[in-house]
């Protein structure tokens, strides 16, 4: 197993918000968290890669074998971990490339070519919502990863820029054989990328696993995700 | 990486020695006392006789940068230096100016008051580089007279602050000519006090000083900037401080002054530290909290 989460408590702010999360995941799988608005998706993406923000206050964080609970965000990325976040800050004066050449693990800027003008930019100073993602995309690559989290992977992009995106992903991750763990809460990137496992997270706690993800996705688009609340086949 | 460069300069002085003056087609340079003696008229500047600094006089078009060098090597040295750089019509030049200390622990005083003086229709573009120890003293002091239609582009970087950093620049411009100053300094354990003043004197007559200065490690860092115009002109103050440390203290005073109606000055200024989400951010790409530190300063610092 690649990640694997243990019954893993998470307080933000000295509230629980993740309360008791399982979740496993294999070499090249490619894996969804579906949930309704503060359900907990982003906290969990955080505690994964270590944010100091969050505290762990029961469970356990195992990648590649290794228990990486207490280690800071720089050595879970050394190991392989990479998060694409939402809502990435503005880090002014510093220019995309510039970074890309600090944080690149080959040392190589293997992406020059793609995204000429945006390299030359401040990091997320003033980007788009489709620019941001290709950023984080670009960011995450560099550190030759083993397991992408995409965090709100289409969150604020057309259907257009969800299928650039969604290319990319497929391109330079699925097809090596890198782990993905999509978070959204609309679902529009799914049909480009057709997860493996669907995993539906409400309140802190995920609630359902399926292999279909349609049926997941028409199911929420009729009820919500109140009616996932009520299924008879709970995950947990 | 300093020193690498400094045996091309075309001003090399130690201590209080000179090391090494190029000649250069069209340029007069000597050794302000020097230039105090041969030339009468640069009294008009050196009000009395120099001990040390430089004299670079430029009367024909140079298309390469010139660069001045003033190094501190031993112990408990005191430099007063007088510099005196004139630009003569139309020329269009680039400076670079290194002063540094070769090693960090030399206790050493730089005091420079220098006057550079841009005649009509010339432009210089100066990058002044700092580069100190911990224990030493630097008071640089330095006036810049622009004549009609000048243009001055003016960058001073401290790469290594010293223990007390002194600044203090009084740009005078003349009408139709314009500036752009940038000063930035990454204060470590420093106490720096910085005053500029850009002084508006002709119709026309442009400018804007821009300031980026750290505070980190115990400093104390007080910059006070001044735009006086006294003519229809336009002129722009943009001051931000960075504080990364809980005992460091940076204090902005800018301040306006407005003695034509027709004259248009503003300011802006801000006080801020490095936010935990840019630290985690970088984190998650792989840096330790001190890289991710250090990137956040470089990029504050880059205007």
């Amino acid at each position: 197993m690649l990640l694997e989460i243990k019954d893993l408590k998470v307080q933000g702010n000295g509230k629980e918000i993740l309360k008791g999360i399982n979740l496993q995941i294999k070499k090249g799988d490619v894996q969804v968290l579906l949930g309704p608005n503060a359900s907990g998706k982003s906290t969990l993406c955080h505690a994964i890669l270590g944010s100091p923000k969050y505290r762990i206050t029961q469970g356990k964080i195992l990648f590649r074998g290794k228990e990486i609970t207490r280690l800071t965000p720089e050595k879970r990325v050394k190991l392989g971990l990479a998060l694409s976040f939402q809502s990435p800050p503005v880090i002014k004066g510093v220019k995309i490339f510039q970074l890309l050449e600090r944080i690149s693990s080959t040392g190589s800027l293997q992406f020059k070519k793609n995204e000429p003008h945006l390299l030359k930019r401040d990091v997320n100073l003033d980007f788009s919502g489709g620019e941001k993602k290709i950023s984080e995309l670009l960011q995450v690559l560099s550190l030759n990863p083993k397991l992408v989290i995409f965090d709100e992977v289409d969150s604020g992009l057309d259907l257009k820029r969800v299928k650039k995106v969604a290319e990319m992903i497929k391109k330079e991750l699925i097809c090596k054989k890198i782990s993905v763990l999509l978070i959204t809460h609309s679902g529009a990137i799914l049909n480009f990328l057709k997860p493996r496992i669907t995993n539906v997270m409400v309140s802190g706690k995920i609630i359902c696993k399926e292999k279909n993800y349609k049926k997941v996705l028409k199911t929420i688009k009729k009820y919500g995700y109140e009616k996932c609340k009520k299924c008879p086949f709970l995950a947990d | 990486m300093v020193m690498k460069n400094a045996k091309n300069a075309h001003f090399w002085q130690i201590d209080h020695k000179i090391k090494n003056i190029l000649e250069v087609k069209g340029v007069t340079i000597l050794p302000s006392p020097e230039a105090w003696e041969k030339f009468k008229w640069t009294r008009k500047w050196l009000v009395k006789k120099p001990k040390q600094g430089y004299f670079i006089w430029i009367k024909n078009q140079v298309n390469f940068p010139l660069f001045a060098c003033i190094s501190i090597a031993h112990k408990n040295i005191r430099q007063e230096l007088r510099n005196l750089l004139i630009i003569e019509e139309n020329l269009k030049i680039s400076l670079q100016g290194t002063c540094n200390a070769l090693k960090k622990n030399l206790s050493g005083t730089h005091e420079a008051q220098g006057k550079i003086i841009l005649k009509q229709g010339s432009s210089l573009k100066y990058s002044h580089i700092h580069s100190w120890g911990e224990k030493d003293i630097v008071e640089p002091n330095y006036e810049f007279i622009l004549g009609k239609d000048s243009k001055l582009d003016y960058g001073y970087k401290t790469l290594f602050a010293p223990k007390k950093l002194r600044i203090n620049n009084l740009f005078n411009l003349s009408a139709g000519a314009s500036c752009n100053i940038k000063i930035t300094a990454n204060c470590v354990q420093t106490k720096a006090e910085i005053k500029d003043i850009l002084f508006l004197k002709g119709k026309g007559a442009s400018g804007i000083i821009n300031l980026r200065l750290v505070g980190g490690k115990d400093s104390k860092v007080l910059a006070r900037s001044q735009i006086v115009a006294d003519s229809e002109s336009k002129g722009h103050l943009d001051c931000q401080g960075l504080l990364t440390d809980k005992k460091s203290e940076i204090s902005l005073i800018p301040e306006l002054v407005c003695k034509h109606k027709l004259a248009q000055i503003t300011h802006e200024a801000s006080i801020g530290k490095i936010s935990q989400e840019q630290l985690n951010y970088l984190r998650t790409r792989g840096l330790t909290e001190k890289q991710a530190t250090d990137l956040i300063i470089n990029g504050f610092l880059k205007i």
